[in-house]
């Protein structure tokens, strides 16, 4: 079959609708209350009924980006899971694809995910889907590989045929090996082993030795003066304010601002990531150190941005049981602190186009990865099993789109505040998000208009690959 | 007001230098015995009329050897100061102390290393084993975070000082760009024959951020040496002296080896101020008697601090002082006329000061008129030294 031919079956599918998929069950308070934890969404909206009767919204609604995870499938739809072959899928998507792994298109990935909320649910609705075919591309050269984007659109409903939102869907499916071929590294000189151990140890002596003793226990000690009360950084002998000997320790909260920073590209030594931010980290209690810079890209480092400390083990014992430069080393990084949930709700009126959000670096780990992937539904098997994510040609397990989706929401909302109402979320998908690389969101307002109340957030959550979800936020933000 | 009583009456009378190379296919001590010698040819003494050595702790030539291989007989003197980069200075504030006090009569100062071709200071701690001294303990703050080299030390300062005062790489490229247009009309610079334009500068690969490559000084192998008597002796001998009018050295509030990050502020160079003060009060002169300047320049966001420092403008001002090519010979203050370390050479200093001796002789490559005082100083951000040299009258 001809390209040409190819194009014109799929296209032949354009306009068509898929069968209407109804939830087995109703959205519930529950479900809710786990998609919360699952996310880390505090917002008392969602979970908390006397505050959520008292709001805008009357009593308890469903987050915005669960709308197109209630009328899922769940666990019976995995066929690893089920013994029984199913009957071939009759959408109009399932049939183009089948056409298209046919032709030998037999990659996929998501590439665009866009919710737009018509308005928000509550416990007790029961929804359903319908599913329109809106678009096959002509044959694209991607990075990937040749392939066609295929759009869904999903209109979403009640039972009683209330539209609640719409899902915009975008895959592509790509021959494998047809893609760009990767930058040549000949001539490039490799980066060293970023193994911690590799670092340079701390010279330890009696006069620093309490500080790296309280590092292995993760406690941030600051030299102080038993006598007078001073504090300093580093540590000496002899208090230089009244002259005292004897010196102890106060232990920092572990958060501080960033007084200066630099970022290392050579000589790259072995130890370390490249390019490294280094920050020149002003504690709470006084007193500034130098620490690594974690979670954050160096066009994103700015002084004064508030910073908390993360541990890290960099070196095991080399003599069991010493405490001196010999025993295990800790040192402490700081990455940007994490965002607290605003309790009002941010008025239009106060923010301003190209007002920034704080960063926020989640430390991605598999708890999080499954507990988002069954949070929203989403059973398949590289969202939960690592080994069979493995098998399919992944690094690991990593998040679902919806995990994402809700993460960037909550990510936004916690900045808002709890009333603001988001009417859409429009990602592109890239990098997958693996366990251990720490995702880092950034966001920004792109546009506010006062009167209305309606503002446009832009957000990307990067990791080390890249970026992972870049998109928008829109919503309505108190008047 | 405090004078140095020995000022005034010391005087550089020679100088020598090896060439300035990538590898020098010879030893150090061999660097340093050439300079030595040179130094001593240049004023008109012979060797064994030397009674004093000054030179750095880091230097590996011991007095022992320069003493055997000059064929001096008896050393009278012998003095060493600590702090790599910022002892140049205070090697000839040693020699003048000493031959003003009548404890020798000639001392040398020398440095010699193949630091391009042997060991490279620019590469910094990486390789050094955890020693625990209280010296070596204070690197446990920063080499186990990635700050190894002098360059990830400087830069530290340096965004702090673009963030205080609103500097920018621009600013720092002016520096590179003055010394290397000076470097390109000396045929014993490594950068003879190769200006640069603040375009060469911006687009010079990250070493550490917000420092370009051209940022950052050069390595070199070579050896420098200075020969210092009394004026009164130097009266009789070849060369028109440079008088030793005033030399210090600086250490001040909360210092550390080119990481004092833990002061009050971060954008200032306290520990030069300190030798400012002492310069201009035992000089008896002011920023408007000093026609070029040597400003010891291993990183450029430095020579920026030393201005403010020396008082040649006011904090926070270098930038829009050093704007409009003011630093470049024609300027008011044309700076490192022999291309500096950036441009000429790294010889920890000591080949600025020879420069400042050349522009006291009027015999620089680009000399500046009524260059009567010179100002000459150490390494910044570590415990330093600075020199105020002038003619004979
Ligand atoms: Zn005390």
């Amino acid at each position: 079959m001809s390209a040409d031919d190819l194009l014109a079956r799929l296209r032949g599918f354009v306009g068509a609708q898929g069968p209407v998929q109804v939830a087995r069950h109703p959205v519930s308070a529950p479900a809710i209350a786990d998609w919360c934890d699952a996310m880390g969404d505090g917002n008392p909206v969602y979970t908390d009924a006397d505050l959520a009767a008292k709001s805008r919204h009357g009593g308890l609604v469903a987050p915005p980006a669960t709308l197109d995870i209630w009328d899922r499938p769940g666990l019976p739809a995995q066929a690893r899971f089920r013994p029984v072959a199913k009957a071939p899928a009759d959408d109009p998507r399932s049939k183009v694809m089948r056409l298209l792994e046919e032709a030998g298109f037999v990659g996929v990935v998501a590439v665009n995910s866009e919710l737009e909320i018509a308005r928000y649910l509550r416990p007790g609705d029961r929804l359903q889907n319908v599913q329109l075919l809106e678009d096959v591309s002509e044959e694209k050269k991607t990075a990937l590989g040749i392939g066609h984007f295929v759009t869904t659109r999903h209109r979403y409903t009640t039972a009683d045929g209330e539209h609640v939102g719409d899902l915009l869907f975008r895959i592509l499916k790509f021959r494998p090996g047809t893609g760009a071929a990767p930058p040549s590294m000949e001539g490039a000189r490799p980066a060293p082993d970023p193994a911690p151990s590799l670092r340079p140890r701390p010279g330890i002596n009696r006069d620093n030795q309490s500080l790296f003793d309280g590092y292995r226990a993760h406690e941030l000690r600051i030299p102080r003066c038993q006598v007078c009360g001073a504090t300093f950084f580093p540590p000496t002998p002899r208090c230089a304010t009244c002259g005292a000997f004897d010196i102890g320790y106060t232990i920092g909260a572990g958060r501080g601002t960033l007084y200066s920073f630099n970022v290392v590209h050579h000589p790259q030594v072995g130890g370390f990531r490249y390019p490294l931010p280094v920050g020149l980290v002003e504690l709470e209690e006084g007193p500034r150190i130098v620490a690594d810079l974690v979670g954050v890209e160096a066009d994103q480092l700015q002084i004064g941005m508030p910073l908390e400390v993360e541990w890290l083990d960099s070196h095991p014992a080399l003599v069991e049981g010493a405490t001196d430069s010999r025993g295990p080393i800790s040192v402490p990084q700081f990455r940007p602190a994490t965002p607290r949930r605003r309790e009002e709700t941010l008025s239009a009126a106060t923010v301003q186009d190209g007002d920034r959000l704080p960063l926020w670096v989640l430390p991605v780990v598999p708890t999080q990865i499954v507990a988002g992937a069954l949070a929203t539904r989403d059973f398949q098997d590289v969202h939960h099993d690592r080994d069979l994510a493995l098998q399919k040609g992944s690094k690991d397990i990593f998040f679902n789109i919806n995990t994402s989706l809700g993460l960037m929401e909550r990510y936004v909302t916690d900045w808002t505040g709890p009333e603001a109402v988001v009417t859409a979320l429009r990602v592109r998908l890239g990098a997958p998000a693996y366990p251990y690389l720490p995702l880092t969101f950034a966001g920004s307002v792109q546009t506010v208009d006062a009167d209305t109340g309606r503002a446009v957030v832009a957000v990307q959550a990067t990791n080390e690959l890249g970026p992972h979800v870049t998109g928008t936020v829109e919503l309505e933000l108190a008047p | 007001m405090t004078r140095h009583t020995y000022a005034g009456q010391a005087a550089i009378v020679g100088i020598g230098a090896t060439e300035f190379s990538k590898s020098s296919g010879r030893s150090e001590l061999q660097l340093a015995l050439e300079a030595c010698a040179a130094a001593c040819a240049d004023a008109g003494v012979e060797p064994a009329e030397v009674n004093g050595l000054s030179t750095f702790t880091m230097e590996t030539n011991p007095e022992s050897e320069i003493m055997r291989g000059l064929g001096i007989p008896e050393l009278t003197h012998f003095s060493r100061i600590h702090f790599g980069g910022g002892a140049p200075c205070a090697t000839v504030q040693q020699a003048a102390m000493a031959v003003a006090s009548g404890v020798a009569d000639y001392v040398i100062c020398y440095r010699a290393f193949n630091e391009r071709s042997g060991r490279r200071f620019g590469s910094g701690v990486q390789d050094r084993p955890a020693g625990a001294t209280a010296e070596e303990a204070q690197f446990a703050w920063t080499s186990p975070h990635g700050l190894l080299t002098p360059a990830s030390w400087v830069a530290m300062f340096a965004t702090r000082m673009m963030h205080e005062y609103g500097v920018t790489s621009e600013d720092f490229g002016r520096v590179a760009v003055a010394d290397r247009r000076h470097a390109a009309t000396n045929p014993a610079a490594h950068f003879y024959g190769q200006p640069i334009t603040l375009e060469d500068h911006q687009a010079s690969r990250w070493i550490v951020e917000p420092l370009h490559l051209l940022d950052c000084c050069q390595e070199t192998d070579g050896g420098q040496a200075m020969l210092v008597t009394t004026v009164e002796r130097a009266r009789d001998l070849r060369q028109p002296m440079a008088v030793i009018e005033a030399a210090a050295q600086g250490m001040a509030d909360d210092q550390h080896m080119m990481r004092s990050f833990f002061r009050d502020s971060i954008v200032g160079l306290p520990e030069m101020g300190t030798c400012a003060r002492q310069i201009w009060e035992t000089s008896g002169l002011g920023p408007d008697d000093v026609a070029t300047a040597v400003l010891y320049d291993h990183f450029t966001p430095f020579v920026l601090a030393q201005l403010e420092e020396f008082g040649f403008c006011g904090p926070g001002e270098a930038k829009d002082f050093i704007a409009e090519g003011a630093i470049e010979v024609g300027g008011r203050l044309p700076i490192n006329t022999h291309g500096g370390q950036l441009g000429e050479a790294y010889l920890h200093g000591m080949n600025g000061i020879a420069e400042g001796v050349r522009q006291v002789r009027g015999t620089s490559v680009n000399q500046v008129e009524g260059a009567e005082h010179v100002l000459v100083t150490g390494g910044t951000g570590v415990p330093t030294s600075a020199l105020m040299v002038g003619a004979y009258r």
